[in-house]
């Protein structure tokens, strides 16, 4: 960061601080107190207390995935460190083995065939399922992690900061509290925020609402956000982990060719995910929809969207190679390409099965998608489907968002926005379908020849569409509401399907931090240790479901109790 | 585990005090029926699931988490207690560069990003430091010419490969963010105009009382600015800021006092403000949206969202990804032109191949001073400058608890010539199971005062590797740790003291371990016999095991074919602990022979802390009893799979 950016950093953050104080006034009195207690008791030298004052302006924000750690300052862009969990970080202090690369290697090269889920299991923070989890041990692992985060990256005392979590919007009871307990038990946290991550990632979207498409390391969620309120949210256990599992089979399967247990991997973890992260790609969505998905999907594909797709398809033909799988540090071993995408379409898109074999918590990602967004009231369908997010680790393999796109707008194309499905309903909609024929395709082509591809055209395309609809049908009410509204707001955009990038959850608590917007769920210190989770009211009412209205209204009785909100 | 075998690790007592959950206790007092008072700080363990009188299993999952080498571990005086990384809390006392041994000041650190702010790089692809060098050759004479690169010593990677060079040799940081924040430059000047601060008048009117022309101006200034592509990360995220910071300003007042945005700024009188919004809006009156003014009065304008490039919003271009994926396939890139996680870790997230990643300046470290985390006091007080190893204080547990050391004890049948047959040592790597094996266990005291210590372990490991194990003599004392030359002056002048009995174990011919007898003592030290009775694998002989290849020891007489054989799964490591594996395979590292001992030592103690108390006490205290008990893990070997001969 030069000088020039930090000056501009501070003033803007000075201007914030006003600015909060003006605006959430419930909150500011009693937290400086804690600040200047803590102070007084733990420092001695000039350094560390100015450090102090340095934590005090900057709450620390980590994101807690089940395989990841986020962390780092309110207010930078990205988290000064993401750490992992794996097995050489639960080892004992003194034990290097992870560095004695010889042995590892040797360890691992023909190591012998472990069960799937053993062999991801190792390298989970938590499972969500708490059932056989032991909640020492994760507790012994966030303490760990989190002393490790503080001295080797954030580089701060530990404590004096407010210190905010990005979670996701479902958590286990019995995890939330170990988390929270053993922060609060083993550092001196001043207050606790909690902050869910799909909404976190609308906010560093820039956007109010919008279709969260979370591919996570457990699972798959998509959450439509409205308003920054969570509406609806549909799971599926197509996520990473099975994604690994399967390229997992998938190399096991190359280095060894004798293929013993089918749910057995023996190519090391570390190696898998290096394939997955460098070189899993995602085919585009075959081509027997073709044109008309397509098409549809204009301002995601670009006009040549045909040509591209010609393109990919020679991909198919070349060959890549890997290091390989048996032997990663000398030998190399050349695979088709096409090959690579075969494990994310088989996972996340459930390529060769049909639907109906599918259970309900394993639908591929775009019909969850596309479920999800049927869920929806239909006016927030509209702006939801306009603004689809990608978060999660699988939203970094190359075509995926463009597949799951392209999917989706191929199921609206089959069956419209309406869960009824059946032959004879398929019928009545074929001839529907054909009395309409002679309107449809002129649109679509008119569409296709004027849209160029740019978010800025798709919203004039927007525009258009709507002038369309105007000319189809005019409602004089909603005529005269649109006179009023076009004078001072843009017409959203909405009724399109379309991508919006993120800059991902981490960032967008970041930003909120940064902006001291207070959280409807900020535990402190005295209240946590008082009771517990269990010390949280369950009364919503009293608290507004509104935070950003009512958070001025939030008077010091109100605070004697607190909520958790969605996670309560 | 990775330290050559035998090592002793010490539990840190922090281990037996669960976290406490308040919610947990309170659940606990609803239903219980156990109506003890919980103290979270006491030493009992207050979990149901055990008891307090549990063995401690060193090769449960979370005992990684309290076992620490001795060395490690701290010592508080004032509690009395041992202290590990768990139970201190730390504090940072300078920090600074690793590589050129720069302080930082505290007030940089941050702005700086935890980073080194001078030239001190990291090579992006294998972390090695970078070099900074002249492109021109030094044949030229001068040695400040020509442009500057970074170049790494290992990999031969330079900036140049990303097409970077620098103007001068100094403050490379400073060049580097310029030049590859070059868009983000731009867009802060473009960020700050936008946010336009509350302080100017009409910006704020305006961002409150949009004119519908001044959108259209909006619309039309992205789009020309759109072209210039997509913005970084970083500056995309100060867009975000300057975005939302403009629309909670804009909405967040109240709407029938448009001034709480000046009267913040201004502490001029509110009159003054409030005549001048009256002319500007009423200067507006007179224009002709005369009428959409009246609606943002009666109804707060809605917070938007971001609609352009500038506010932050980002629609990924169209080919984006097949562009990503056609460069992954490309015969340039290959599996060497993308970046691994772990140079990805630290970069742009964008960054994908190899040529994005650019050079990281060195992460900061810390010297920390650490304090005991119940009594504050301190147990670490480094020296502040960054050059200096030295400790102002430092108080480590051993120079509390006894130093343990473990080796085997050579077998001598011929009870005259010991030295003669050193290879008849057992191999510890490879213990064959059910052949007894003693151990010597040597406690030395660093303490003023005698010791008297107890001993004790199950007579059973626990696991499923069952090794007996018996210690012949659990309890005897420790000699204090005098001066060197007490010895030598006591010896000459008593000599039926320490002396006296370490000779005599000397003079004894035939040196057998006896039960209840100490093996040999020193003026600090005791040594007493371990009998050790190595269990069988669950797999017994047919598991085959190849973890001697890497210790390549020389005495494989009792192993050789093991060596072929090869299965070690250290992947299936089972962490989680969740899983009992029914089959006879045998865990990672359940071959291990670990002893858990607990230790208690007892001292009378009367020197320097006790002091005060016994000022305050009185002087007929002068001693004061204290104990300490602790679990121990000696790690022994490995346990063969096949029989001994």
């Amino acid at each position: 960061m030069t000088s020039g950016s930090t000056a501009y950093n501070l003033d803007e953050r000075r201007t914030s601080a006003s600015m909060s104080l003006r605006h959430s006034q419930s909150g500011r009195p009693s937290t400086p107190q804690h600040h200047l207690r803590s102070n007084n008791s733990s420092f001695a030298s000039t350094s560390s207390a100015s450090s102090s004052l340095r934590g005090e302006e900057d709450a620390i924000v980590f994101e807690f995935g089940s395989r990841w750690l986020r962390a780092g300052f309110e207010g930078d862009s990205t988290p000064t460190c993401v750490v992992g969990c794996g097995p050489e970080d639960s080892r004992r202090a003194g034990d290097y083995r992870g560095w004695l690369k010889g042995s590892l290697n040797a360890g691992t090269s023909s190591s012998q065939p472990v069960k799937a889920e053993e062999w991801t299991g190792a390298y989970e923070l938590w499972k969500m399922d708490v059932r056989d989890v032991d909640l020492g041990l994760v507790e012994d692992k966030i303490e760990r992690m989190f002393r490790e985060t503080y001295n080797k990256y954030l580089l701060t005392d530990a404590g004096t900061a407010r210190l905010v979590l990005v979670l996701p919007s479902i958590m286990p009871h019995p995890l939330l509290s170990s988390v929270l307990s053993t922060l609060f038990s083993r550092w001196r946290f001043p207050s606790i925020t909690l902050l869910p991550s799909p909404t976190m990632a609308v906010a560093a979207a820039g956007l109010r609402s919008a279709l969260v498409v979370d591919l996570g390391w457990a699972e798959t969620t998509v959450t439509g956000i409205y308003e920054y309120r969570e509406i609806a949210t549909k799971r599926s256990t197509r996520a990473m982990k099975s994604l690994l599992q399967e390229t997992g089979r998938f190399l096991t399967r190359l280095s060894s060719n004798s293929s013993g247990d089918a749910d057995e991997i023996s190519v090391n973890f570390e190696f898998c995910e290096e394939v997955v992260s460098r070189f899993l790609w995602c085919k585009p969505q075959a081509d027997d929809h073709g044109l008309f998905a397509s098409s549809q999907l204009t301002d995601s594909q670009g006009g040549d969207s045909e040509s591209k797709v010609e393109d990919i398809a020679g991909l198919l033909q070349k060959t890549v190679s890997i290091p390989s799988p048996s032997n990663p540090s000398s030998n190399y071993l050349e695979i088709p390409f096409s090959k690579l995408a075969e494990p994310v379409e088989k996972v996340l898109f459930a390529e060769g099965v049909a639907d109906c074999d599918l259970d309900d918590e394993e639908k591929p990602v775009a019909l969850l998608a596309y479920n999800a967004l049927l869920q929806l009231p239909p006016d927030v369908r509209g702006i939801c489907m306009s603004r689809i997010v990608f978060v999660g680790g699988g939203a970094n393999i190359p075509g995926v968002r463009q597949r799951v796109l392209a999917e989706v707008a191929s199921l609206i194309d089959q069956h419209g926005w309406s869960p009824v499905r059946g032959k004879v309903i398929e019928q009545q909609r074929q001839k529907l379908r054909n009395l309409r024929l002679n309107e449809r395709p002129t649109s679509v082509n008119s569409e296709e020849n004027t849209a160029p591809p740019s978010p800025k055209t798709s919203i004039g395309k927007g525009d258009q569409e709507k002038r369309d609809s105007e000319e189809d049908e005019i409602d004089p009410v909603e005529e005269k509401l649109r006179r009023t509204r076009d004078k001072d707001t843009k017409p959203p955009v909405q009724g399109i399907l379309r991508e919006v990038e993120s800059l991902g959850p981490w960032a967008g608590a970041s930003l909120v931090a940064s902006l001291k917007i207070r959280s409807l769920v900020e535990i402190e210190r005295e209240k946590f240790l008082q009771h517990g989770l269990a010390g949280a009211s369950r009364d919503l009412d009293t608290h507004g479901h509104a935070p950003d209205r009512r958070s001025g209204l939030r008077s010091g009785g109100d605070r004697s109790s607190w909520t958790l909100a969605g996670w309560g | 585990m990775s330290r050559p075998f035998p090592y002793a690790y010490i539990s840190c007592p922090c281990a037996d005090t669960p976290v406490p959950d308040p919610a947990r206790k309170r659940r606990s007092r609803e239903t219980s029926h156990k109506s003890n008072p919980e103290d979270p700080n006491a030493p009992v363990p207050q979990d149901y699931d055990f008891e307090d009188e549990r063995t401690f299993d060193p090769r449960s999952p979370r005992s990684n988490f309290s076992l620490y080498p001795p060395e490690q571990l701290l010592y508080c005086e004032d509690c009395h207690q041992i202290k590990c990384p768990r139970c201190i809390t730390e504090e940072i006392v300078c920090w600074y560069c690793p590589n050129c041994l720069f302080e930082t000041p505290s007030s940089m650190v941050r702005s700086e990003g935890n980073r080194c702010a001078r030239n001190c790089f990291n090579c992006p692809i294998c972390t090695a430091p970078l070099a900074v060098t002249t492109l021109e050759n030094v044949t030229a004479g001068g040695s400040q010419q020509g442009p500057w690169v970074l170049s790494c010593g290992y990999c031969m990677w330079t900036t140049l490969d990303i097409g970077v060079k620098f103007d001068k040799p100094t403050n490379i940081r400073t060049q580097l963010s310029k030049m590859t924040d070059s868009s983000r430059g731009r867009q802060m000047s473009k960020t700050f105009s936008d946010l336009k601060s509350p302080l100017s008048t009409y910006s704020s009117i305006d961002d409150q009382f949009p004119l519908p022309s001044e959108i259209r101006g909006d619309e039309t200034n992205p789009a020309t600015e759109q072209s210039s592509g997509p913005l970084n990360p970083e500056a995309r995220f100060q867009a975000l800021k300057g975005f939302y910071k403009g629309q909670i300003a804009s909405t967040s007042s109240s709407p029938n006092d448009p001034l709480a945005d000046f009267g913040a700024g201004f502490s001029s009188p509110g009159a003054l403000n409030r005549i001048m919004s009256l002319y500007t809006s009423s200067s507006r009156l007179g224009n002709l949206y005369g009428g959409t003014n009246k609606k943002p009065k009666s109804k707060p304008p809605v917070m938007r969202e971001a609609l352009t490039t500038s506010e932050g919003l980002r629609v990924p271009a169209p080919d984006t990804e097949n562009a990503l994926i056609r460069r992954m396939a490309s015969d340039d890139c290959g599996w060497d032109g993308m970046a691994s996680i772990e140079q990805r870790t630290f970069q742009s997230p964008d960054a994908r191949f190899v040529e994005d990643l650019l050079p990281l300046p060195v992460l900061l470290r810390t010297k920390r001073s650490k304090r005991c985390k119940s009594c504050k006091h301190i147990l670490v007080k480094p020296e502040f400058k960054p050059q200096s190893t030295r400790f102002r204080i430092r108080l480590i547990a051993l120079s509390y608890i006894p130093l343990p050391t473990l080796k085997p004890l050579v077998p001598s049948p011929f009870a005259g010539l010991p030295s003669v047959t050193p290879a008849a040592a057992p191999n510890l790597d490879a213990l064959s199971p059910l052949k007894t094996v003693q151990l010597l266990l040597t406690l030395k005291n660093h303490m003023f005062d005698p010791v008297r210590v107890t001993l004790a372990t199950p007579s059973v490991t626990p696991g499923r590797v069952a090794s007996k194990v018996t210690i012949l003599c659990p309890q005897f004392d420790i000699g204090a740790n005098s001066d060197v030359w007490d010895e030598a002056l006591q010896g000459s002048s008593a000599p039926g003291d320490a002396r006296a009995s370490r000779s005599g174990t000397l003079g004894s011919t035939e040196k057998v371990a006896e039960a209840g007898k100490v093996w040999d003592k020193g003026r600090n030290w005791t040594t007493v016999v371990l009998e050790v009775v190595p269990g069988t694998l669950p797999g017994g002989g047919a598991t085959r095991r190849n973890r001697m290849k890497q210790h390549d020891d020389d005495n494989d007489d009792d192993n050789d074919d093991s060596d072929a054989d090869s299965d070690a799964n250290v992947n299936a490591l089972d962490w989680s602990g969740q899983t009992k594996d029914p089959n006879q395979q045998l865990q990672p590292d359940e071959d291990v022979l670990e002893i858990p001992v607990f230790v208690r030592m007892e001292w009378d103690s009367e020197n320097q802390i006790d002091q005060e108390q016994s000022v305050g006490k009185g002087q007929n205290s002068d001693t004061v009893k204290r104990e300490l008990a602790y679990w121990m893990v000696l790690g022994v070997g490995r346990i063969s799979s096949e029989m001994g001969f």
